[in-house]
């Protein structure tokens, strides 16, 4: 089926915009890691790895990535059995109060991130929990949950409710059931959901900076504040790496449950 | 044949054990309640943010003594009233409102024929580019992408060096309303394809085919068949955008340059600059309340869209 | 076999024979320095600094000496003052251990939390003996701070854009030549009181009247200022995306390291004249107290200021250290009483008092 010229460009020429704009901070944040002069500049001057040298060295940088690790651990270890039994549940039960449930699920969405960081930043400053990894773990699953709900409940929702009353047929008690016939068939949902989950919470910016001092300092933190300060390229050269996790889960995300999870329908 | 021990594998028997203990701790007499059981650890994970928001609230009521920089004992409207008598406050309101709609409107706008054509092509390879494409930046954090154009933008920047090739001086791309804008939409996009995908996935092509076949030029069937059938995805990518921008911290504070503060910003310095907590925490209050009533009001009208969970009941 | 055996028990008899002398020598709490009893050493201190030259110098003068004299490993924190300072708060309020062990803050930040009563007292501290009046902060009991220098907010330009000679007066900053090209810090810090007298005001005024300020304020917005935080400057400067601004001269003397043609002066309303200190949040365990009263007592000797405000380019509150090649005598560099004359200083118990407001105040013009 031939589709119309107009059409073609139309499409084209929005979708070249979008691609450019998309792609323009990694590629030139990629360039510029390269420069062997002292200040950021896109084209780089000259070519180097000096300062992948110099952040491979930098102690504070590395500490604050492991941080950032941990945190996004955490986070996806918390956020797998909750958001996976939150989402089973909403798509295969019928709930009384479905709506209620659903909107008060989907209070990290509404609260806006600052108010949600705030609240838990005053929360947890009263009991006492500041300064340690692990609370900044859980806020990142509180603030993302709907995303794993979302990501479960739609693989959820296309399971078919026969499978499990003809395990039952069979004499499968519930939680075989469960074990062996619900997970397996939201595990693409549970997948996604929990690399999407990893890497928010690597990535998770504001809350960090609300929640995070110096002894517990995330990696997007770390750079925010030397964005602020020092002016010289190992920005950069830190930024390709998030920017090489970021591929990596990709690449994991479609090799295990291919990248199309996100197109399908309802 | 005999019933050796060695026929009843170990791992059925765990299982056998299992069964039993949750049976005792649930029986099937409320297996009714089960959904309810389930949904019980993410509400009170949820719980959490609420418990916060009473903190906010009830900090909000304080007011902060310059003599000894502590909150003040007792609890007082004052910050609320000095909000809604400073300009400030509604410049900062109107602003980060202004730029949330257009910031929604271009998004949407851009991120339609990007889904399109991602949903639509017959081509795997332009589908996996389109989304790798989509998803990099995604998992890249607003702060690195922020900074990568903060190094375009520049004064010495690739764009005002490809100004200067057609002989235009260089001129101030950053730290103002454009910028900021832009920065947003350029954020947002990735959000706003994801919740339109789905959407556009669920109108089968062939409707598309008919409306050619009945006569209607590309345009028309755009109109009044995608577009009408897309809704539950516009709204959802709608939503989704109009509030994170609303409520968004980083842009505003990188490509800002100081005079462009949203609301986020504007609670962040209360807390962070002048150790306002009390002012700081009705600011949030406010936003909250904003953020609330403009999410209901969409829900109310169009529903939640792809953004919902959980069974589609149309 | 019996060789490998005897030389195994040489080997282990000597080893314990060392570890029990060892054992001996710790008992009588030798450890190697003349200290007697020193605490135990922690890990790293962490110093909060502002970034780029400012953290560069302190890192060249102090924490890298230090930690050679010490084997104390020195973390910089580069969470801006007013940042840090609510969660210091926190962290004391809520008895936890503060996020770090040295705050190095500006002196009207630091009497703030002098007044909320989350410093320790420096008394104690050998060195400061031998340093001027400059050190010990004005209105406040003992020595919650140390002051460690002082520094003027200049006005810092760009020679090639004024080929008359320096500007000398404020009023330039409203020239239209130089709409976009003006910087100024974020919350307006040392320009609200030159601002006053701008505007046709006097500084006996402060705080009761400030409107001449604001006017001026509001004039300068119709500039287009760029507004940010120190390294923002020079960024700025070495970019070329200014050419006038009202600074502390460190940053623009880092932009002048690579290589960018500045210079500044003092306009004929006058400059506003600060102090930095450093201070230390309550709540630290015992042994990390003491060591971190021994970096501000290091930082106050005199090779190690002479290095840090070589870096920095400012006078500093130890007498001897001489100034940096070219700055003796400079507007940025006051030392005696006459160079102090065209020089603004309000006193800190009215900074503290107002400078929120004032900030408010900038912040809503600015935005407006």
């Amino acid at each position: 089926m031939n589709a119309p010229l107009s059409k073609t460009i139309v499409i084209w020429v929005m979708v070249g915009m979008v691609l450019i704009v998309l792609s323009a901070p990694t590629i030139v944040v990629l360039g510029a890691s390269f420069t062997s002069g002292n200040i950021i500049a896109f084209p780089p001057d000259g070519f180097s790895l000096q300062w992948y040298a110099k952040i491979a060295m930098a102690a504070d940088l590395r500490d604050a990535f492991m941080r950032s690790l941990a945190v996004a651990t955490i986070c996806t270890l918390i956020a797998i059995p909750i958001g996976t039994l939150a989402g089973i549940a909403l798509s295969k039960y019928a709930i009384r109060f479905e709506k209620t449930f659903q909107i008060y699920l989907l209070l990290p969405f509404t609260i806006p991130l600052i108010g949600s960081g705030i609240g838990l930043m005053l929360l947890f400053g009263q009991m006492g929990m500041l300064g340690q990894i692990w609370p900044i773990g859980v806020a990142c699953c509180v603030i993302n949950l709907p995303f794993m709900i979302w990501a479960v409940s739609a693989s959820a929702g296309s399971l078919d409710p026969d499978l499990e009353l003809a395990a039952a047929n069979c004499g499968a008690p519930p939680i075989s059931t469960f074990l062996h016939v619900t997970l397996p068939a939201v595990m693409p949902g549970v997948i996604s959901g929990s690399l999407l989950m990893f890497i928010l919470a690597l990535n998770e910016f504001l809350v960090s900076l609300l929640l995070t001092d110096a002894r517990t300092v995330t990696l997007p933190v770390q750079i925010y504040n030397s964005i602020r300060s020092i002016i010289t390229p190992d920005l950069a050269a830190i930024s390709v790496v998030f920017i090489a996790c970021a591929a990596l889960a990709i690449t994991l995300l479609d090799r295990l449950v291919g990248l199309d999870i996100f197109l399908k329908s309802k | 044949m005999p019933a050796s021990k060695q026929a009843y594998p170990f791992r059925w028997r765990v299982m056998d054990a299992v069964e039993n203990m949750a049976s005792a701790l649930w029986p099937s007499r409320f297996s009714r309640g089960l959904p309810y059981l389930m949904l019980l650890p993410a509400v009170l994970l949820v719980l959490l943010l609420v418990i916060g928001m009473i903190q906010i609230a009830e900090s909000s009521a304080h007011t902060l003594d310059r003599s000894t920089f502590l909150p003040s004992e007792d609890h007082t409207w004052a910050n609320y009233s000095q909000i809604f008598s400073t300009g400030l406050y509604w410049t900062v309101l109107w602003r980060s409102l202004l730029g949330s709609a257009i910031v929604t409107a271009l998004c949407l706008v851009f991120a339609f024929p990007y889904s399109y054509l991602m949903v639509r092509t017959s081509s795997p390879l332009l589908r996996k580019f389109l989304l790798i494409a989509l998803f990099l930046p995604f998992f890249i954090g607003q702060v690195v992408r922020a900074y990568g154009w903060l190094i375009i933008l520049g004064n010495q920047g690739v764009a005002n060096g490809l100004l200067g090739l057609v002989g235009i001086e260089p001129v101030r791309l950053l730290y103002n309303y454009p910028a900021v804008l832009f920065g947003l939409v350029q954020y947002m996009l990735p959000f706003a394809v994801l919740m339109l995908a789905p959407a556009l996935t669920a109108i089968p092509e062939e409707l598309e085919s008919a409306a050619n076949s009945l006569g209607a030029s590309w345009w028309r069937t755009f109109t009044h068949i995608v577009l009408p059938l897309a809704k539950p995805g516009l709204v959802g990518a709608g939503l989704v955008v109009l509030t994170l921008s609303l409520t968004d911290f980083a842009m505003p504070a990188i490509l800002g340059g100081g005079s462009q503060d949203f609301i986020a910003n504007a609670i962040y310095d209360q807390f962070f600059r002048t150790s306002d907590q009390g002012m700081g925490a009705a600011l949030t209050l406010i936003l909250v309340g904003i953020g609330s009533l403009a999410v209901g009001l969409v829900f109310t009208l169009f529903g939640a869209g792809t953004l919902a969970m959980g069974r589609d009941r149309k | 076999m019996t060789k490998t055996t005897s030389i195994l028990a040489l080997t282990r008899r000597r080893f314990l024979g060392g570890a029990a002398a060892l054992s001996g020598l710790a008992a009588t709490g030798w450890t190697g320095k003349a200290f007697a009893q020193e605490p135990e050493k922690p890990a790293e201190i962490i110093v909060r600094a502002w970034g780029g030259s400012w953290v560069a110098a302190l890192q060249a003068g102090v924490s890298d000496p230090f930690t050679a004299a010490t084997g104390i490993a020195v973390r910089h924190d580069l969470t801006e003052d007013n940042e840090i300072q609510p969660k210091v708060w926190a962290a004391v309020a809520q008895g936890r251990v503060p996020p770090i062990h040295i705050n190095w803050d500006t002196t009207t930040n630091a009497t703030k939390s002098a007044l909320r009563g989350v410093t320790e007292d420096l008394s104690d501290l050998p060195n400061l003996a031998n340093t001027t009046e400059l050190a010990k902060p004005v209105g406040l009991e003992g020595y919650p701070i140390v002051n460690t220098y002082g520094y003027v907010y200049v006005l810092a330009y760009r020679p090639s854009a004024f080929p008359d000679g320096a500007p000398t007066s404020l009023q330039v900053l409203l020239d239209p030549k130089f709409k976009g090209r003006i910087a100024l810090y974020n919350d307006g810090i040392g320009f609200h009181f030159p601002a006053q007298v701008a505007g046709g005001g006097s500084l006996e005024d402060i705080p009761g009247n400030m409107e001449p300020a604001w006017e001026f304020i509001r004039k300068v917005k119709a500039q287009e200022p760029l507004l940010g935080e120190d390294p923002d400057f020079t960024t700025w400067f070495q970019n070329g995306e200014i050419d006038l601004a009202v600074t502390i001269s460190t940053n623009a003397r880092e932009a002048m390291k690579n290589g960018i043609d500045l210079a500044w002066t003092v306009p004929e309303e006058g400059s506003k004249f600060e102090t930095d200190g450093l201070w230390i949040p309550k709540g630290l365990p015992a042994n990390e107290l003491y060591w971190a009263k021994q970096y501000i007592n290091f930082a106050l000797t005199l090779e190690a200021q002479q290095v840090w405000l070589d870096g920095l380019g400012l006078p500093g509150v130890v007498p001897g250290v001489t100034p940096p090649e070219g700055l003796a005598g400079d507007p940025s560099y006051p030392t005696e009483p006459a160079d102090f004359e065209r020089l603004i200083r309000i006193p800190t118990a009215v900074q503290v008092e107002h400078e929120s407001d004032w900030f408010g105040e900038f912040k809503a013009i600015m935005q407006g």
